[in-house]
């Protein structure tokens, strides 16, 4: 089934709107894992979602209308790294408020829907089967050795001792 | 032109520009928002999953299997799109979710950032060595060869650019595309890793401690692969082989880890992923075997 709209309608204050829904709905389910599985406060960690949603509204907002072809990872990585600068005057509050917010919260409710939007592609999941495994357990060993060894190798070339 | 270079890969530029198309499509006209019994199975989902928490099976002294909530979620998601009783998650809900995704990757993508800046001066304080074993991580480029080998195609890439945890996967998508090849690799390699990376490399680690002559610091720093778990789980057999070194080793261990989640990302976009699909263009016409996925048009 293909949907016959085309891709030239620019982002609306419509658009915006419902990428303001989302992220609301977004917030409001990270919030409410927050509590339940780390305690945080419900009024701070809420700030932070607000924080964070802003940021990610920005970034996506600067990849849609700026004519550069970058990714909006970096423009939201630049903007969060800015405002948590430690020189910069907005750093104490964003990061007292975005701490509140724990990293496996947001990926929590991430993978919720991750989950569900994997469902259409479970079929070839299943075709990657054990080749797959073996690859997965390379991948971890070579990632591990690889930075044992050359953390090794800085090491004694800087002359730290055991 | 490095920037070029970067950002606008000889073919990457057109894909990424019709993906956004598609996700615009998805979540600007389509007010997804509406579409409330997939927001409130997300919250019964994830207050299920907050509710049992962790839960670690012990096996042996040092090493036990960490179930985390996020694994809960995504295995609960897609067991709710799968199952025949429950009718409202179907593939129109599925296309929603992958779209509202793509807008929450951000938040995810923004978190990090937010760290990055606030540990910005641990960068510059720590030594040399904490810094470049990052670098180190690029060795999973060299299990390429090997996936090209079983049969996997640009899937490939997508696996051995990076050990394929949160942040690398939300690379990955936002580069490629949730329904590319790429992505589906890292998602497997994300998927078995979360089951089986652990206890593997508890013992991947107690291992390499008794065959390797390395530092001891060099094991501390190698255990930060960018992964929570897997971090715990290397330190603890670490710990036991350095008696008297406890404080150093959590010390860089935990360093190291945070620079995985901070500086990781950036070494994966800037470095790796480049890396690894010229490798994948140098090697796959030499060494590349029929597809072991089938080519499936069930996209739109």
């Amino acid at each position: 089934m293909v949907e016959l709209i085309d891709g030239s309608e620019n982002v609306s204050v419509h658009g915006i709107f419902n990428w303001i829904l989302l992220l609301t709905i977004f917030s409001v389910i990270v919030v409410i894992g927050n509590y339940i599985g780390y305690k945080h406060p419900i009024a701070d960690s809420l700030i932070g979602m607000a924080i964070l949603s802003l940021i990610t509204l920005v970034g996506v907002w600067m990849e849609r209308e700026l004519p550069l072809n970058i990714s909006s990872i970096i423009y939201i990585s630049v903007i969060g790294i800015a405002l948590a600068f430690p020189s910069m005057p907005t750093s104490d509050a964003i990061i007292h408020y975005v701490s509140q917010i724990e990293l496996l919260s947001i990926v929590t409710v991430f993978l919720a829907y991750v989950g569900i939007g994997m469902g259409k592609s479970w079929g070839e999941f299943k075709a990657m089967g054990p080749r797959a495994i073996i690859i997965t357990v390379l991948v971890i060993a070579s990632t591990y050795l690889g930075s044992a060894v050359v953390a090794h190798v800085i090491l004694t070339l800087t002359g730290v001792s055991v | 032109m490095i920037w070029e270079w970067i950002f606008i890969p000889d073919n990457d530029g057109q894909v990424e520009h019709i993906y956004r198309e598609k996700t615009d499509k998805r979540i600007l006209k389509k007010n997804p928002w509406r579409d409330y019994r997939l927001h409130v199975t997300v919250l019964i989902l994830v207050i299920i999953a907050e509710l049992i928490g962790t839960i670690k099976i012990p096996i042996t002294k040092d090493v036990a299997i960490t179930i985390m909530p996020l694994i809960y979620t995504i295995v609960l998601g897609l067991v709710f799109y799968l199952a025949k009783p429950i009718t409202w998650i179907q593939r129109k809900q599925a296309r929603i979710a992958e779209g509202a995704m793509m807008l929450f990757i951000g938040v995810l993508i923004a978190k990090l950032a937010v760290s990055s800046g606030q540990s910005i001066h641990l960068i510059f304080e720590m030594g040399p060595a904490l810094i470049l074993q990052e670098l180190g991580h690029l060795a999973t480029i060299l299990v390429l060869p090997i996936a090209l080998l079983l049969g996997f195609k640009k899937e490939a890439v997508g696996m051995t650019n990076s050990i394929g945890r949160e942040p690398n996967v939300a690379v990955v998508v936002d580069k490629y595309g949730f329904n590319s090849p790429e992505s589906r690799g890292v998602f497997a390699i994300f998927i078995i890793g979360t089951v089986i990376g652990t206890i593997f490399i508890s013992f991947l680690v107690t291992f390499s401690l008794s065959f390797l002559p390395l530092h001891p610091y060099a094991f501390a720093m190698a255990s930060g692969v960018g992964s929570a778990s897997m971090n715990a789980a290397a330190i603890g057999p670490t710990l036991a082989a350095f008696p008297g070194m406890e404080t150093q080793i959590e010390a860089f261990a935990g360093f190291s880890n945070l620079l995985s989640f901070c500086v990781g990302i950036y070494i994966v976009i800037f470095i790796a992923l480049p890396l690894t699909e010229k490798m994948y263009n140098w090697l796959e016409p030499k060494i590349g075997r029929e597809s072991i996925t089938a080519k499936k048009g069930d996209d739109e």
